[in-house]
């Protein structure tokens, strides 16, 4: 499931299991690929991972929050502990490695 | 209008129809020491050399002098085997001037010619200054490599420039010990700085062999005592960068070996430096082979550490730097304890050095001055220096027992690049060439200087020979340098060998990025705002464009249903590491993309996606 979220509803989501955060820009061409990147994710392994896309200009207390610096950038958070976090557009095979290690 | 789309051959079959057109005229021709075949900057890329050709009746040695400006202290000289038919290079002429060149036979004619050459540097040649004597540099040259926009340049003692490279050979430049040089190619295969391998090349500009490599070349090389290269590559496909050596054969070109860094270190648990990035998480600058220990050093910036290596068996032997944020376990077993008064660690050091009595230098950057980045230090309260330690390899202690340019202070500091050279115990050469200033000249760059270069900030490159702690040289120029290395220009190996140079080796399979993206097809040609041009080469192309920030850009290489497909950044590279800005456009829009034509076979439509719009080029490449 990929959902978008402001702070106050990240602030209020359901963080158990392992929640895949995309901090993107709508103005970042790499950051639209992602999105790509990330709807095959969640079709390869569904309810495996949650999967929140945080609009980083629109979020900046989030994103100071979380010491989040540029866009696109991945967080991987299992039962709300930051447990992975990969910087810059990321190909497929990696955002999948990363989430099974963490399974 | 359709996609523009060039040809190019390689450099080296056109230096060798270059070098055949030569010959045809010089044999079609009845040429004598009297009258001599002058062909000026035959090879194309060093505007200051000439190959001349004659012939005498008797066998014999012929002896070549470039005279010096300012009297035979600027001479360039040497005197070639014997033989009926000469076929000469021509080396260290002096930009925008009547050069006098005087051949000569063993005990026979002798005649002076003139070549005169234009100004190479059209006005802005890098130096700033030259201090030393013609009795401590003698006709050795000072060349320095590319970091940016400007190109390999060589400086006799007086300051005049004897050697100009017109293409960007970037890196590090080496002598072989055949008397070629060695030095990265000026084909990059991905931005930033990942060229498609080594060259070796004479001074007079031919180049004999270009080692391709699949990951590429970066940072550095190394001849080994069987010739064969060590160089610093990468893997391409993989998600990190700069953390693998290759060694190459040296007649064939094959990657023999390669050597895995992460494979040998803890890659997420080192103690990392300032600028460590989850990508470039090693930064390899620098390799050493000493053949005493059969090990090989490597020079990782990004942990601020030298590695030392078995050369058989990979295994880790030991590691100098700041133990600090290591685990306990490397600490213990790989670390060295400091003994003695004096000692600092180096930090994001570049080009280690091992000496004969197994001595470990390098030039320290000390970018950062510390792990911890409560205790960074400003650009203008830092140093870099060249250091060297003495190391205990059984009880792990190490001593520090030499450095140069702590005293200087922040203008002799280098955030990056750099190097050492030892030439003798006391001896060595310590080139600082990343200093950098705000627009006011004064104020030190807080990061690397090429990203202010184009506000209007100030960059530097400062040399230094020091023999027995007195400074004998010290070569000023604008602009950054990669590394600085002393050589003569005409060597006693090879000076000029005819025939074709040789493409080796393959530069493997491009990444692709295999995700599909959903866009209309409109059937149109890329819009002529894109500016989109395809460069094709034997062996790969390169993809062109202009792009505005944030569009989503694809290029696509489309054969029936197969279709191959490469993502296009339109956004800025913010990078810690940038050793060499050559290739980066000032502008993010402007987009440079490379295939290679390995692993694709048959004819390919090249289509550009930009957001959710398919557009055709009108470009077909045959790979």
């Amino acid at each position: 499931m990929i959902k978008e979220v402001n702070t106050e509803e990240y602030k209020a989501e359901d963080m158990s299991g392992l929640v895949l955060v995309d901090f993107y820009s709508s103005t970042c061409g790499p950051c639209k690929m992602m999105a790509f990147v990330l709807r095959d994710v969640d079709q390869q392994l569904g309810d495996k991972v949650k999967i929140l896309k945080v609009n980083f200009d629109e979020n900046k207390e989030l994103v100071a929050e979380k010491g989040v610096t540029g866009y696109p950038t991945l967080v991987l958070f299992k039962d709300g502990e930051e447990v992975k976090r990969l910087g810059g557009l990321q190909q497929k095979p990696v955002v999948i490695k990363m989430i099974e290690e963490n399974l | 209008m359709a996609v523009k789309h060039t040809f190019k051959s390689y450099l080296i079959d056109e230096q060798y129809e270059a070098e055949q057109a030569m010959l045809k005229e010089f044999h079609e021709g009845n040429y004598t020491i009297e009258n001599p075949l002058v062909k000026y900057n035959l090879y194309m890329i060093n505007p200051l050399s000439a190959v001349v050709c004659f012939t005498t009746e008797e066998e014999v040695a012929v002896s070549v002098r470039v005279l010096g400006k300012k009297g035979p202290q600027g001479d360039m000289y040497h005197t070639f085997p014997k033989a009926k038919e000469h076929v000469l290079p021509i080396v260290g002429l002096y930009s925008n001037y009547e050069n006098k060149v005087v051949l000569e036979e063993y005990r026979g004619k002798k005649n002076t010619i003139t070549i005169t050459t234009p100004d190479v540097f059209d006005g802005a040649d890098p130096i700033i200054s030259m201090h030393t004597t013609p009795e401590y540099l003698q006709d050795n040259v000072i060349m320095v490599s590319p970091a940016g926009e400007d190109l390999t340049v060589a400086y006799d003692y007086n300051g005049d420039a004897r050697f100009h490279m017109t293409i960007p050979c970037v890196f590090d430049v080496k002598r072989a010990k055949n008397g070629n040089l060695l030095m990265g190619t000026n084909r990059i295969l991905r931005l930033p700085y990942y060229m498609s391998g080594v060259y070796e090349i004479s001074p007079v500009g031919k180049i004999y062999k270009e080692y391709r490599l699949p990951g590429g070349y970066h940072h550095d090389e190394f001849e080994l005592p069987d010739g064969n290269l060590l160089v610093l590559t990468d893997d391409l496909q993989s998600d990190t960068v700069e953390d693998k050596l290759a060694l190459v054969d040296r007649k064939t070109g094959k990657v023999l070996r390669t050597y895995d860094y992460r494979k040998i270190l803890p890659e997420k648990e080192c103690g990392r430096s300032g600028s460590w990035s989850d990508e470039d998480w090693f930064h390899n600058n620098a390799c050493w082979y000493d053949p005493n220990t059969n090990s090989v050093t490597l020079s990782g910036r990004h942990i601020d550490a030298m590695i030392n290596i078995d050369f058989d068996s990979g295994e880790l032997n030991w590691i100098i730097g700041d133990p600090h944020g290591w685990p306990e376990d490397f600490v213990k077993k790989y670390f060295f304890t400091p003994v003695g008064t004096n000692f600092g660690w180096q930090y994001e050091q570049h080009a280690c050095v091992i000496t004969p009595n197994g001595d470990v230098m390098c030039f320290d950057n000390h970018h950062y001055g510390s792990k911890d980045p409560e205790k960074f230090l400003p650009a203008k309260d830092n140093y870099s220096r060249g250091v060297r330690y003495h190391i205990n390899t059984k009880d792990m202690t190490i001593e520090q027992v030499w450095e140069y340019g702590k005293d200087r202070g922040a203008e002799f500091f280098s955030p990056y690049i750099c190097n050492v050279e030892y030439y003798n115990e006391g001896h060595y050469l310590v080139h600082s060439g990343g200093i950098g200033y705000m627009p006011d000249n004064v104020t030190p760059c807080e990061g690397l200087p090429p990203a202010f270069r184009n506000q209007g900030g100030h960059l530097y490159a400062t040399t230094v020979e020091i023999d027995n702690d007195v400074k004998q040289l010290e070569l000023k120029v604008h602009g950054n340098f990669y590394r600085a290395e002393k050589l003569k220009l005409y060597s006693d190996g090879i000076n000029l060998e005819l025939g074709k140079g040789e493409e080796l080796g393959e530069m493997g399979v491009t990444k692709e990025f295999d995700i599909e993206v959903p866009a209309e097809k409109t059937g149109e040609i890329l819009p002529d705002k894109h500016e989109g041009e395809v460069i094709e080469e034997p062996d790969r192309f390169t993809f062109n464009a202009t792009f505005e920030k944030g569009q989503m850009v694809q290029l696509l290489l489309c054969q029936g249903e197969e279709i191959h497909r490469y993502f296009i950044s339109t956004t800025a590279m913010q990078l810690k590491a940038m050793c060499v800005a050559t290739f980066m456009s000032p502008d993010a829009r402007q987009t440079r993309t490379f295939v290679n034509k390995e692993g694709l076979k048959g004819t390919y439509d090249l289509r550009v996606i930009i957001d959710d719009k398919e557009y055709e080029t009108g470009v077909q490449v045959t790979c």
